[in-house]
């Protein structure tokens, strides 16, 4: 039964780390390039993006459709998704015992990178602000706090493979004074080490993770006590910084340079990608996709951009709308030459006809496509920088494209209540629209009572209804029907949709 | 009174089929039976569960997911294919002239498969059933159905005529005859009558323009509520016009499901053994399995993919409703042993999806939806494999047994009365061991 030593030691080594190899660097604000590895993952290039995900998933695409039709290498998950119980109740996640119990949970691939993060990207701003032990969350049952010391104890628990160390960033608010900045740089600072010291505290026999320090969006010299500790103690325990505004990379001290840079300054088109590109930054999450996507938009754009073939003052547009009735008749894919499933499957009359049925499936497909289309994009970037064409190419690329994404003209699926702002001071306007807004309420209630349905009763009574009957009747009512406007047919939960 | 349906020119008429019902197995006790049906997209094994695809798409599942969960055979809506189809501004159909501009589109498309890239085969509705919806606010003559367009109000007809050719345009593997659907539980027993009769001689008029029987199989539907004389007039006025396959309408309107099984059972009771039968919106897992019983092969219904949407998982122990904070910390499969995508394990290749993560994505996120659905149909489709399986191995009483008895946990006090009869009435006794 003796196992040699030697082996015996091999599975004692230390967890085997993140790794970043920078495979071309051309100067400090100059585009790089890199590869991110970690046994067992996948490596990822940069520059690149990892997949934003809503509840430990991409909106629209389930994990099968993740694994068989997206390449991603790494996703980011924030863990106000997943706390909603606190600190009432400790969040079911926390009792998933199993190995890599978020990962588990999530059904996300093992070769897939998980990037744990406090707050959604982008985070909706929370009107509970941050102590100096406490940072504000906003949950799908509303805003909560948790404190640093759960933040670690969390990741320490979920086993992500690299944890985003707490920002203390006053996010919505419009003007920060001198003071709260001072703050910022010392609560972060504090948050960092609160961290770094739990994972000092796990033993050799579970999984390690990495840690990104967060560089905060204010000038260095507002932050350099916290950028001077960082140097001074904590360098060699993070593998990673977390860019908050990328436009003060060259602030960025160079003792940090050789670590991955992960945006958290959400970019709001490609050509915003390329600028946060040529001041060096690695890795993207891309909340401009599934805002594309929401909007009905496929993205359409190479880099490089094709060459002009004459020289016409019009540039080409982003994406596509595809609730336009142009497509009605369209059997060609969204994008010419994308190999992504939508396209090589289907075409643009029938992701039309989805978007105009309201079926998810439309969506679905546009998710696909337009992740398809930006990891087209970084691998051309990839090689552009190889090659030492990127400055020009960038050039070719906004003279040849339209600055901004189009304009959303239909309507996007319905929105959740951690998917929006909540101003106290607000109108309080209808985030969505109602499903079946030519019926005036009491159309509805004839309709209810010609069919002779009880919305709400039993769950198994409001099945019954037949929503998809209803599509036809609108624009009916000269007929007679009985009406019995006794019943309450604001309630009528088509799609059982929940309201705080 | 017969005098008001024409008898078909030569009885049985030799009507061409584009199917192959192909009967591997009869239970030695009910009426149950195990087929292959070879359809123009493939064979589907009967008895079958087919999920409504009602707008050319699953609720989300892309055509691979549903391929997925062993799905050869899927619902579309005539009604809602044409209707959405088409451009707006253009009228569905004018005053019964026919301008058919959703044609165009599925023209152009090039048919319903191409449109949603679905290989396999589908069936198509006659968009009648949507008259059962507006029964109130449209009108049946015996020209057709006359209503007003959901677009701009404008009256429409929709013809026997105008069904037809509208499916032929599909190009569905399985089209249905328009038929004049009334409730079955109204009392007007003359209406019925004219309801039964009328659908016979559309039937006739379906068969007359139908474009391609080669490809395409007209399935004619046998009306009559629940009046067991009308119902057998009218099978037997069907049953003489030959189509490839039958189904039975008009139930799953909120009749009394003894009703239902008495219908169900006087219709197969003369339907040919070598033809395809099909109940119209059946799908609760208990129907299913009663139905076969009583000599059914085909079923749909929008409720597995609905109630999913709803957060309900359907199971062989009842349908569960992950919203409830119950499940929040399950951490086991929906169903144990189940083999769906979300449900197998990964070291099987499936993805090991937990209750509790259900929860948690469950009308948050459209994937919640997708993911319950993929489970929902899955079940339905296994069902059906599952008690053909009992039937070649003439076990379906005992199958039957087995599954009341998981369904409410071994308590046979619970036990729905109208099955216990139904299945009395074909040699199974639910309350023996």
């Amino acid at each position: 039964m003796s196992v040699p030593a030697s082996i015996q030691k091999l599975d004692q080594l230390p967890p085997e780390m993140l790794e970043f190899t920078l495979l071309k660097k051309t100067g400090a604000l100059a585009p790089r390039l890199g590869r991110l590895s970690l046994p067992r993952r996948k490596s990822i290039l940069t520059p690149g993006f990892i997949g934003n995900t809503s509840r430990g998933v991409i909106p629209h695409v389930s994990q099968d459709n993740f694994r068989k039709s997206v390449e991603l290498g790494g996703v980011y998950i924030a863990l106000e998704d997943f706390v909603e119980k606190h600190p009432q109740k400790t969040p079911p996640i926390f009792k998933y015992e199993v190995p890599e119990p978020l990962r588990k949970f999530i059904a996300l691939p093992e070769e897939t990178l998980l990037v744990l993060g406090a707050r959604r990207n982008p985070p909706i701003p929370s009107p509970v602000a941050n102590t100096n032990t406490q940072i504000g969350l906003l949950t799908s049952v509303g805003f909560t706090t948790i404190s640093s010391d759960y933040y670690a104890a969390a990741a320490r628990k979920l086993q992500p493979d690299v944890v985003v160390g707490l920002a203390d960033i006053p996010f919505g608010q419009a003007a920060v004074g001198l003071k709260r900045k001072d703050k910022m740089s010392d609560r972060t600072e504090t948050w960092l080490r609160d961290l770094i010291v739990k994972q000092g505290t796990m033993d050799d026999a579970e999984k390690g993770w990495s840690i990104f320090a967060p560089i905060l969006p204010i000038d260095r010299h507002l932050q350099s006590w916290y950028l001077e500790h960082l140097l001074d103690d904590m360098v060699d325990k993070i593998d990673g910084v977390a860019i908050y505004d990328a436009y003060l990379l060259h602030e960025l001290p160079e003792q940090l340079h050789h670590l991955p840079r992960l945006s958290f300054h959400a970019p709001a088109s490609p050509q915003e990608l390329l600028r946060q590109i040529s001041l060096g930054m690695d890795l993207f999450t891309v909340p401009f996709i599934n805002d594309a996507t929401d909007a009905g938009v496929a993205l359409d754009f190479n880099f490089p951009a094709p060459v002009k073939h004459h020289a016409s003052s019009t540039r080409r547009s982003l994406g596509i709308d595809m609730w336009s009735d142009d497509h009605a008749l369209s059997v060609t894919p969204l994008s010419h030459n994308c190999t992504c499933y939508a396209c090589t499957k289907h075409h643009r009359a029938f992701v039309q006809h989805l978007l105009g049925a309201k079926e998810m499936l439309g969506w679905v497909l546009i998710q696909l496509h337009n992740h398809a289309i930006i990891c087209a994009f970084f691998a051309g970037v990839r090689a552009s920088i190889e090659v030492g064409t990127f400055d020009t190419d960038v050039a070719a690329f906004e003279a040849y494209y339209e600055p901004d994404l189009p304009e959303k003209t239909g309507q996007g699926p319905r929105v959740r209540g951690y998917q929006f702002k909540s101003e106290a001071h607000a109108k309080k306007g209808k985030k969505n629209p109602k499903a079946f807004n030519k019926f005036g309420g009491e159309d509805l209630v004839k309709l209810k009572a010609a069919h002779g349905q009880q919305p709400n009763k039993k769950p198994a009574t409001r099945d019954v209804i037949d929503d998809e009957a209803l599509l036809g009747l609108v624009g009916m009512e000269e007929h007679g029907i009985n009406a019995d406007a006794a019943v309450q047919m604001d309630k009528l939960n088509l799609e059982d949709d929940e309201r705080r | 009174m017969s005098s008001v349906i024409p008898r078909p020119i030569m009885a049985p008429a030799s009507m061409p089929s584009a199917l192959r019902f192909e009967l591997l197995g009869k239970c030695s006790v009910t009426k149950a039976r195990a087929a292959t049906l070879h359809l123009p997209h493939g064979p589907v094994p009967l008895p079958i569960f087919m999920p409504v695809a009602t707008q050319a798409s699953l609720k989300g599942l892309t055509p691979a997911q549903l391929e997925d969960q062993g799905c050869r055979l899927c619902l579309n809506n005539t009604y809602h294919l044409y209707g959405l189809l088409q451009l707006p501004h253009a009228p569905l159909l004018t005053n019964g002239r026919g301008l058919k501009p959703g044609q165009a589109t599925l023209d152009a498309v090039g048919g319903a498969h191409k449109l949603q890239a679905w290989p396999h085969n589908i069936l198509t509705d006659s968009g009648g059933f949507q008259m059962v919806s507006l029964l109130k606010l449209a009108k049946v003559t015996e020209e057709g159905v006359r209503f007003l367009s959901p677009h701009d109000g404008s009256p429409m007809l929709l013809t026997p005529e105008h069904s037809i050719s509208l499916q032929n345009s599909i190009g569905s593997d399985i089209i249905m005859q328009l038929d004049d659907v009334i409730a079955t539980t109204s009392p007007d027993h003359a209406r019925m009558k004219e309801a039964m009769e009328r659908s016979v001689r559309w039937l006739d008029r379906c068969i007359q323009a139908h474009k391609y029987p080669d490809r395409q199989n007209l399935f004619c539907i046998i009306q009559g509520g629940l009046h067991l004389d009308m119902r057998r007039e009218c099978t037997a006025q069907m049953v003489a016009r030959d189509t490839p396959g039958i189904a039975i309408g008009g139930l799953s309107g909120g009749e009394e499901k003894d009703a239902y099984c008495s219908v169900v059972k006087a219709c197969t009771e003369l339907l040919p053994e070598k033809k395809p039968r099909y109940v119209m919106g059946v799908g609760y897992p208990e129907d299913l399995v009663v139905s076969v019983a009583l000599g059914a092969d085909m079923f749909d219904c929008v409720w597995p993919t609905r109630t999913a949407r709803f957060g309900n998982a359907i199971t062989s122990r009842g349908v569960l409703n992950i919203r409830n904070a119950v499940y929040s910390e399950d951490f086991g499969p929906i169903e144990k042993g189940c083999r769906c995508t979300c449900c197998r394990p990964t070291s099987e290749g499936g993805l090991g999806i937990t209750r509790a993560y259900i929860y948690h994505v469950t009308a948050k996120e459209t994937a919640g939806a997708h993911l319950l659905t993929m489970h929902n149909v899955h079940y339905q489709l296994n069902l059906m494999r599952l008690a053909r399986e009992a039937i070649l191995k003439d076990r379906y009483p005992h199958f039957v047994r087995d599954f009341f008895s998981k369904l409410y946990d071994g308590d046979q006090q619970k036990y729905p009365e109208w099955a216990v009869t139904a299945l009395r009435g074909v040699g199974v006794d639910l309350h023996s061991d």
